[in-house]
């Protein structure tokens, strides 16, 4: 190559570290604000399930319809996804295990996505599922109104019978370099699933790794009646779980996308690195070359 | 000075208050309702309305219950979820 060349060859290999370098930076501040976001959502998370945990005893809550497990006939699908790429493999293998998870027992036609999130969404769109509701994943928070919608249409298709389960798709964030694909069953609802989640919204290790233990509360004074309550309850949890799982997955995106970046910022430099020092033999020869050529012209004069 | 009980008043991502509180009035289902410490474990859905609640330093604030929420109250300790 000539020495032009890898000169703009390696100017070139430096812009791109500039820019995944900075992407990296960038991912790393909203993985914390989104850890942060989370954390902030806990108290309310907490406090809905040790409402439900006192009352799950009671008989009102076994025969809620929303707690009713059916034959599973028609399923709804939750897929939480990012809208950009550049992420690694967090999108990809969110798909792959959705796609694992209804493979085991349904046609296509019975299967209702709910994508939020681009990828996911061309992905079932090109292969001919039935797209119910779809959001893009552009911002950096959750937005409630998205929460309420899916949460409202989701729970009472549930009631009616058009959906006996409903799954959600998303990439739980463990902790900074692990993330793992995670099907979850959001309805019919159980406390430990739920019980999960909100234990699980906290990484296992690092800053925010403290738990306060789950408090049962005592007996209860309840007005009105206990399924009054419950219809107003559960559907809260139901929000609550979908906004955790969102922000999850937002965690396990930016997550991903910093350690993509920070793999391909180093192998920038080690690619700029071995490239000077090919520009630098390039120009060694060259004037080894000239030298030597000097030399020979000026003995074959003096011979 | 009213004996004080801990509040929390939270909406789903966001905690709106977090604190000591002496006094605090919520539309209940079956009307407005206030609540003081040491008040009994209790639970009930809300109403649309108005919850108001008066802080341990005296200063009272005003929540909106848009559209609905729930209490819960044990432990001197009550929980709002709006």
């Amino acid at each position: 190559m000539a020495l032009k060349d890898i000169k703009s060859k390696i100017q070139a290999t430096e812009r791109t570290h500039k820019v995944t370098r900075a992407m990296q930076a960038v991912s790393a501040v909203k993985m914390r604000k989104t850890q942060q976001t989370a954390l902030e959502g806990r108290p309310y998370a907490h406090a809905a399930l040790s409402i439900l945990a006192r009352l799950s005893g009671s008989r009102a809550l076994s025969a809620h319809p929303l707690t009713q497990a059916r034959d599973v006939k028609r399923v709804a699908l939750v897929i939480i996804t990012s809208d950009k790429g550049l992420a690694g493999s967090v999108n990809s293998s969110v798909i792959k295990s959705a796609v694992e998870a209804l493979a085991e027992s349904l046609p296509r036609e019975e299967v209702a996505v709910y994508a939020f999130g681009k990828k996911g969404e061309e992905y079932f769109a090109r292969r001919g599922y039935n797209i119910v509701m779809s959001f893009e994943n552009k911002r950096d928070d959750v937005p409630r109104s998205v929460v309420k919608r899916f949460t409202k249409d989701l729970t009472e298709s549930f009631v009616e019978g058009k959906y006996d389960e409903v799954l959600v798709a998303y990439s739980r964030f463990c902790s900074t370099f692990e993330q793992v694909p995670t099907v979850h069953r959001l309805l019919p609802l159980s406390l430990e699933s739920i019980k999960f989640l909100v234990e699980d919204i906290v990484p296992g290790k690092g800053k925010w790794s403290d738990l306060s233990p789950l408090s049962s509360p005592p007996h209860y004074v309840v007005e009105a009646k206990y399924t009054n309550v419950l219809d107003s309850l559960i559907p809260r949890l139901v929000s609550t779980s979908l906004y955790h799982l969102l922000l999850e997955s937002k965690a396990s995106e930016h997550s991903a996308r910093m350690v993509a970046m920070k793999n391909a910022s180093d192998k920038s430099k080690e690619v700029t690195s071995d490239l000077t020092r090919r520009y630098n033999k390039a120009r060694q020869s060259v004037i080894t070359r000239e030298v030597s050529e000097i030399v020979g012209g000026r003995e074959a004069l003096a011979s | 000075m009213a004996k004080p009980f801990h509040l929390t008043i939270a909406r789903i991502g966001e905690n709106i208050f977090d604190d000591e509180a002496v006094k605090l009035e919520l539309p209940g289902t079956e009307g407005m309702m206030t609540v003081l410490a040491n008040h009994e474990p209790f639970i009930s859905e809300l109403s649309m309305g108005e919850a108001r609640f008066e802080a341990v330093d005296g200063k009272s604030y005003h929540v909106p219950v848009r559209d609905g929420g729930m209490v819960e109250i044990s432990n001197n300790q009550a929980t709002v979820l709006l």
